[in-house]
């Protein structure tokens, strides 16, 4: 895992027991992982009353290094070795090696989760709603006696902040039928490459 | 049902029995031709020239054989209704006969034309698909997240085609999947098959 020299000083501060005693220590690492996982930015996230005597301004170093370490982490996949390896690099000791790992397995998954959800990607289908009608005339035509559907795909754009933009289109029973046709073999494609 | 004349439209279809019934067959042809492609006002001038007329009267006698065409076909008149509508003018049987056999041929073709003036929206054309998984992004590494590429192709009525590119994971795929077999189980009902019988 590679971290920035002021990442790694930040660390090294929070290895130190005159700054940190060890109960101030594993509060921090705790709200470090929590304030990654909660929904709002919370400008009161270092308000808690272990905090109170220390230097502020340390205090956000040491908070950001943590999380910047934390996040390096759990991009990697890192295993104990490599999370054990690097925290000793910056004079961690055992129990606070094991403080941080228990905690860091403790909300992996969930971090994963919000990281995997970050990212580009094309607009993401998430449901799709359809309507049958049957057209009797219209202005310019008139007995046109022909059933057909509307179907719309609620599509979620998470470049946007997940502002959808639908997308509509009408079809006939042969063309709705041509479309849930290739959707099934997309679908049966996918059980065979599951059993490979 | 029939169709109502207008005395303007009469007055511009009185052209037709003064020619030739050949000329009337032209016309009849130069209308469909206008249909489908526009009009051309040089082929007025050109049939006025041969004919020893006004460009005007050619071009009153062309749309109003066209607008009679597109007042038939959107109507979907019968064989029977056509005629009495157009004994009203007082032409020759084999006038009739000529305008109805023109109507006749190219009824089907004009409603499909007409049809695309009516508002609606992209049709679907076709859906191409990918299967791939994510293996790793800028923000995690070491991921296995299968996905379904689709590229979706639309079609306006005016012939302009769309592409989107879409996305889905498989369980929505499937959800998609179950949801629109149901829509197209919606048609066989007993509810729908019966509108569909009875109003024709």
């Amino acid at each position: 895992m590679e971290l920035s020299e002021s990442v790694q000083k930040g660390l090294q501060s929070l290895a130190d027991a005159t700054f940190f005693d060890l109960k101030t220590f594993s509060v921090l690492i705790e709200v470090a992982f929590r304030s990654l996982l909660s929904a709002h930015a919370d400008p009161s996230v270092l308000d808690q009353p272990e905090f109170k005597r220390l230097d502020q301004k340390l205090l956000k170093h040491c908070h950001t290094a943590v999380t910047t370490c934390i996040l390096e982490g759990v991009k990697q996949n890192a295993d104990k070795s490599s999370i054990s390896a690097c925290l000793e690099d910056v004079s961690f000791d055992a129990e606070r090696t094991e403080v941080f790992y228990t905690t860091y397995q403790k909300y992996k998954s969930d971090l994963e989760t919000l990281l995997s959800s970050l990212g580009r990607c094309p607009p993401h289908v998430n449901d799709v709603s359809w309507r049958l009608e049957y057209c009797i005339k219209n202005g310019h035509v008139h007995k046109v006696n022909e059933p057909s559907y509307l179907i719309s795909l609620n599509v979620e754009n998470a470049n946007n902040g997940g502002s959808s933009e639908d997308v509509h289109f009408s079809c006939t029973m042969e063309q709705l039928q041509d479309l849930v046709g290739k959707m099934k073999d997309a679908a049966k494609s996918l059980e065979k490459a599951t059993q490979l | 049902m029939l169709l109502v004349l207008s005395d303007e439209h009469k007055e511009h279809l009185g052209f037709l029995p003064e020619v030739d019934s050949a000329v009337v067959g032209e016309f009849g042809r130069i209308a469909v031709e206008f249909l489908r492609k526009g009009t051309n006002p040089k082929i007025y001038e050109g049939a006025a020239r041969k004919l020893s007329v006004d460009a005007e009267t050619v071009q009153h006698g062309v749309e109003g054989i066209m607008y009679l065409l597109t007042e038939s076909s959107k109507l979907m008149i019968s064989e029977v209704d056509f005629q009495d509508s157009v004994l009203v003018l007082g032409f020759t049987e084999e006038l009739n006969q000529l305008l109805l056999q023109l109507y006749l041929d190219h009824r089907k073709e004009i409603r499909h034309i007409l049809s695309e003036l009516t508002p609606s929206l992209p049709h679907y054309h076709n859906l191409e698909w990918r299967l791939d998984v994510l293996l790793a992004s800028r923000a995690l590494r070491q991921q296995m997240k299968p996905t379904v590429s689709m590229k979706l192709h639309l079609g306006e009525s005016g012939g302009e085609k769309s592409v989107k590119v879409l996305q889905t994971d498989p369980a929505t795929l499937m959800h998609l999947i179950q949801e629109l077999e149901k829509a197209l189980a919606e048609l066989k009902t007993t509810h729908c098959r019966r509108i569909l019988r009875n109003i024709k």
